[in-house]
């Protein structure tokens, strides 16, 4: 081998001057031929290729060929004659750049929201053979859920039983947790405990500390960096180090890198598994109950369903109830749609920023939608203007240009305006982004698509195709004249344009669609605002208990009962606005012993009252009684339903540890309250009154308008009655606004697309108002001449705009009202569509696009006749 | 206008091209460089300089003869012109001049030798 390779040696002659070629070839070969004789043959060529490459150097590159320089000059004359045309027609210009300037930054800032929705969990290598394990579960008496809880025996028996799993790791979510180190006391928000696989599983980094053996013992916990220097000085002063919780110290055997923002699981510490699975209490072998996230790494190969086949007999293996496949059927959730498709699934605790991820497809689509009503004016626009520049086309074409000439000419326009309007877009984007931000919550930024590489070529590439595009047709619209019937001019017949009239209608549709769209969603989310839920979540103040604030719960309620801003005092253990746990209860009616599984509240005794809930039988809780400690009941109306019994009050009920003779009573029946989201329908419900359990939560409700005197006054007496633990509050409404957030902000994305879609319609609708209407200039100078009033002129010209949107209405309605009927369908509760607001929405449509023309119209039938009609 | 000031890579090119006398085109050129300054360069840098030299009329160029070596290809060889050898002695002379006026080399020398040390 003593030739030169070839590729480079080609490539070098297609570049290289030719009275260069023959020394710098030999003084190559020659380098090359040194080089075999010292180094290998892989380095020799490697070499050739460097020494090829750097002779692309000014002084040995061949001159540019004539052709090259042709194509510059016509593309200078292209770029001269799209920006003489620009600025000489500036309101139509204006109306191009600005609509699609619009359309795209629409365009832009919707895709840095779906694709920060989409960024969720991509940091963990292994997230393609993570799953999660959730259940079906079919209770007795209460609603077929899915459910993102599994038993903790789960975990360890799978990777037993199935050769498919290669790992395991259990999440089981402590929640708010009053840390103490010496003096220094910190509510810490989220704590886990985890097994120590849960770095084999997911890719959290470890900062300081052992990652094979940080979490392999008892009482260990690993605390993000930020958590522990709340503690500590440094991170290193953490490590081996203790802190308290909860009456025991825990050795900190490592720091975290703060979970960032775009991860589902969130935590602040993690506690070591471990911990619970020595010792007596090893919850490794507790079947039964659901109270953890399970999460599995496969093999890569494995498959899903015939897992999910084998679960049944894995369930019967482990738990002798016969029942048990019926009332659970497991399954396996991929881990990347944890965070967008896990809308249908509750108990879902550990679910961070949960959105519904099939609102992304509706942002995608009116992301599309926006840029189709953009596009729709540059095209009405520019084919309706066609015979202004005729006798350019006619002239271009009698001097011998080409058809594909012209037609560069007005691609390259088309191009070159797109490129101005992404300009504008980006502009807009940075300048409006903010304002979005504060609007929905979020953090969104336009930055990360100029860090990525492919994503901006994405959007130039998106754009100089959106160019040429709607370039397209115009440009095939004006080069198809004929020669000579454009030069004699006079016979300006152009005829309707059916396509532009079309355009039209579709682009109105979109705009009426989304009107009616935007009308039809506010209303549903206001009614879930101001919908009776069957209880008052307003003025409500919840503030978070531990065993101190259990222990004086009494003291703190009359101490607070005083003041007089405060209306009433209760506490619960569970808070409303989701799914209550549910737990097992039995029923004695007349055929026997009824065992049902309801969702299952501990509430204070005077719960009902502060929350309004309405006593529909019976009676609530009291105080007088004694057995309404712990052996009363109040059910709902579902679950008295559910029963079917002859006389509900007075049946004798509890628990299902309860011993057959020692069961409670039902007291009194209240009125279904939504205490899960309106997304679901109400859940059989008992509640009972079981101080010695423990509240989480203290409810206050506090007067309107003295909210800030409330808190401090709660402040004050928590301060003196519980110092072991720092008062931390929340307002129950704030809570709801979360439950509902993924809606709200879908409804905020539709409704500013709503109104910049008929923004960006209507201001194409004055550009083609204008250009029509100047061709008709003379047919109205006519019409007035022969006494045509103002009026007759103003509704002659108004009428074919106004039949476009009547027509574009009646096309868009039907398909509107089944997309909204889908969407109303994920709301247990909902609102009815009412066929009014689609004629409001037609409606509104209609006058907003005549009073745009209504400039032209006005204008031009007022004018005077003599001017239109006077030659030259 | 062309440039006549001579840059550190062209005064070393230049003195090399004087030095290789007869053998003084790109290819040897490039080595010698690598061999005397232990820096490496490639063959298009070096002759991209030879050429802006020549235009600069420091260097004067000709094809030699075809040998049997390289494929029968001829080289280009360049030789140093007057005016070549008038500016790299200029610049020598310029160079000692400022040396002779810079007092504390040794004392310098030291002082760098234990910053860096």
């Amino acid at each position: 081998m003593t030739t030169p390779p070839k590729l480079p040696t080609r490539l070098l002659n297609s570049f290289l001057r030719g009275d260069l070629s023959e020394e710098v070839r030999g003084d190559l070969e020659e380098k090359f031929l040194l080089d075999l004789k010292t180094k290998s043959v892989f380095k020799a060529k490697l070499n050739f290729w460097y020494q090829t490459l750097h002779y692309l150097r000014p002084f040995a590159i061949k001159k540019l060929k004539r052709l090259r320089t042709m194509n510059n000059q016509l593309l200078e004359n292209y770029f001269k004659i799209s920006t003489r045309n620009i600025s000489k027609h500036k309101m139509i210009s204006f109306i191009n750049v600005f609509s699609l300037a619009v359309g795209l930054a629409a365009c832009v800032a919707i895709y840095s929201f779906v694709s920060d929705e989409r960024s969720f969990d991509a940091f963990h290598s292994k997230n393609k053979n993570i799953y999660r394990l959730d259940e079906v579960q079919k209770f007795n008496g209460t609603n077929e859920q899915k459910v993102a809880l599994s038993m903790p025996g789960m975990g360890p028996a799978l990777k037993r039983d199935f050769p498919e799993v290669k790992n395991y790791v259990r999440l089981w979510l402590r929640g708010k947790q009053l840390i103490t180190k010496n003096d220094t006391k910190h509510l810490i928000d989220n704590v886990i405990a985890a097994d120590s696989t849960i770095f084999d599983v997911f890719d959290f980094p470890l900062i300081q500390g052992d990652i094979n053996t940080c979490l392999d013992r008892p009482l260990t916990i690993l605390l993000t960096e930020s958590t522990a220097l709340k503690f500590f000085k440094t991170t290193s002063d953490a490590l081996n180090n203790t802190i308290l919780w909860d009456g025991r110290d825990y050795e900190v055997t490592g720091i975290l890198k703060d979970v960032p923002e775009n991860s589902h699981i969130q935590f602040e510490a993690l506690l070591s598994m471990v911990t619970y699975t020595s010792g007596e209490n090893n919850v490794n072998n507790s079947w039964g109950g659901n109270w953890m996230t399970t999460y599995l790494l496969l093999e890569s190969t494995a498959n899903i369903k015939s897992m999910e086949e084998k679960f049944p007999a894995f369930l019967s293996k482990y738990m002798d109830d016969p029942d048990i496949t019926t009332t659970y059927k497991l399954f396996l959730q991929p881990f990347n749609e944890v965070h967008l498709a896990s809308n249908d699934i509750e108990h879902d605790y550990i679910n961070y920023r949960k959105f519904n991820g099939s609102y992304l497809t509706i942002f995608y689509l009116i992301a599309g939608f926006i840029l189709l009503i953009a596009a729709v004016n540059f095209m009405n626009l520019t084919t309706a203007r066609a015979s202004h520049r005729w006798k350019e086309i006619g002239v271009r074409k009698s001097v011998g240009a080409k058809k594909l000439q012209l037609f560069g000419q007005f691609i390259f326009e088309s191009v070159m305006l797109a490129s101005i309007a992404l300009m504008v877009a980006l502009l807009l984007d940075a300048l409006l982004i903010p304002f979005l931000n504060d609007l929905i919550g979020r953090k969104l930024s336009i930055l990360p698509l100029f860090q990525n590489g492919w994503q901006l070529t994405a959007v130039l590439v998106g754009t100089l195709m959106l160019g040429i595009l709607t370039g397209v047709y115009p440009s095939f619209y004006m080069t198809s004249f004929d020669l000579s019937r454009i030069l004699k001019g006079g016979n300006r017949v152009e005829g309707k344009s059916v396509l532009r009239s079309t355009l039209v209608v579709v682009q109105f549709g979109l705009a009426i669609a989304m009107m009616v769209s935007t009308l039809i969603v506010i209303q549903q989310l206001s009614f879930m605002k101001e919908s009776d839920i069957g209880f008052d979540k307003d003025q409500m103040l919840l503030v978070n208990m531990n065993n101190e604030a259990n222990e004086k719960f009494e003291t703190i309620k009359k101490e607070l009962q005083k003041q007089s801003m405060i209306r009433g005092v209760t506490a619960s253990g569970q808070r409303l606005g989701n799914n209550f746990h549910q737990g097992g209860f039995k029923v004695k009616a007349d055929t026997g012993v009824l065992s049902i599984t309801p969702s299952n509240v501990n509430v204070d005794y005077d719960y009902l009252n502060v929350y309004g809930i309405e006593v529909k039988e019976g009676r609530g809780f009291s105080k007088d009684n004694l057995t309404d400690n712990g052996r009363a009941f109040v059910i709902n109306e579902s679950f008295a339903q559910e029963l079917r019994l002859k006389e509900t009050i007075g049946t004798k009920a509890g628990h299902d540890w309860y011993h057959n003779d020692s069961l409670g009573t039902i007291i009194g029946v209240v009125k279904d309250f939504n205490f899960n989201s309106l997304h679901y329908k109400v859940n059989t419900l008992a509640m009972v009154v079981h101080p010695e359990w423990g509240y989480q939560e203290l409810s206050v409700k506090i007067e309107k308008g003295r909210t800030g005197e409330g808190i401090a006054a709660v402040k004050k007496v928590w301060d003196e009655l519980v110092p072991s633990f720092p008062f931390d509050y929340t307002f129950l409404d704030a809570h709801f606004e979360e439950v509902y957030r993924s809606d709200k902000q879908m409804s905020a994305v539709v409704a500013i697309m709503a109104g910049l879609s008929i923004l960006i319609s209507c201001i194409g609708l004055f550009g083609l108002a204008a250009i029509t209407i100047e061709k008709k200039t003379k047919e109205i100078g006519v019409r007035k001449v022969l006494g045509a009033t103002e009026g007759q002129i103003t509704v002659l010209l108004s009428r074919n705009f106004a039949m476009l949107i009547v027509i574009a209405f009646l096309i868009v309605s039907p398909i509107t009202y089944y997309a909204l009927h889908r969407w109303l369908e994920s709301f247990a509760y909902r609102i009815n569509i009412n066929l009014l607001l689609f004629v409001l929405g037609g409606a509104l449509a209609l006058v907003i696009g005549l009073l745009t023309i209504s400039y032209h119209t006005l204008r031009s039938a007022r004018s005077n006749p003599v001017k239109a009609l006077r030659y030259e | 206008m062309i440039e006549t000031k001579l840059g550190e890579f062209e005064e070393v090119i230049l003195l090399l091209t004087g030095i290789l006398g007869e053998e003084a085109y790109a290819f040897r050129i490039a080595e010698e460089f690598e061999s005397q300054t232990g820096r490496s360069v490639s063959i298009g840098a070096v002759h991209s300089t030879l050429t802006r030299l020549e235009e600069k009329g420091f260097l004067k160029s000709e094809m030699g003869k075809s040998t049997a070596e390289r494929g029968g290809r001829r080289k280009r060889i360049y030789t140093i012109t007057a005016y070549g050898k008038k500016t790299l002695t200029a610049a020598r002379d310029f160079k000692q001049a400022l040396w002779n006026q810079f007092p504390g080399f040794a004392i310098r020398m030291d002082g760098i030798i234990g910053f860096t040390g």
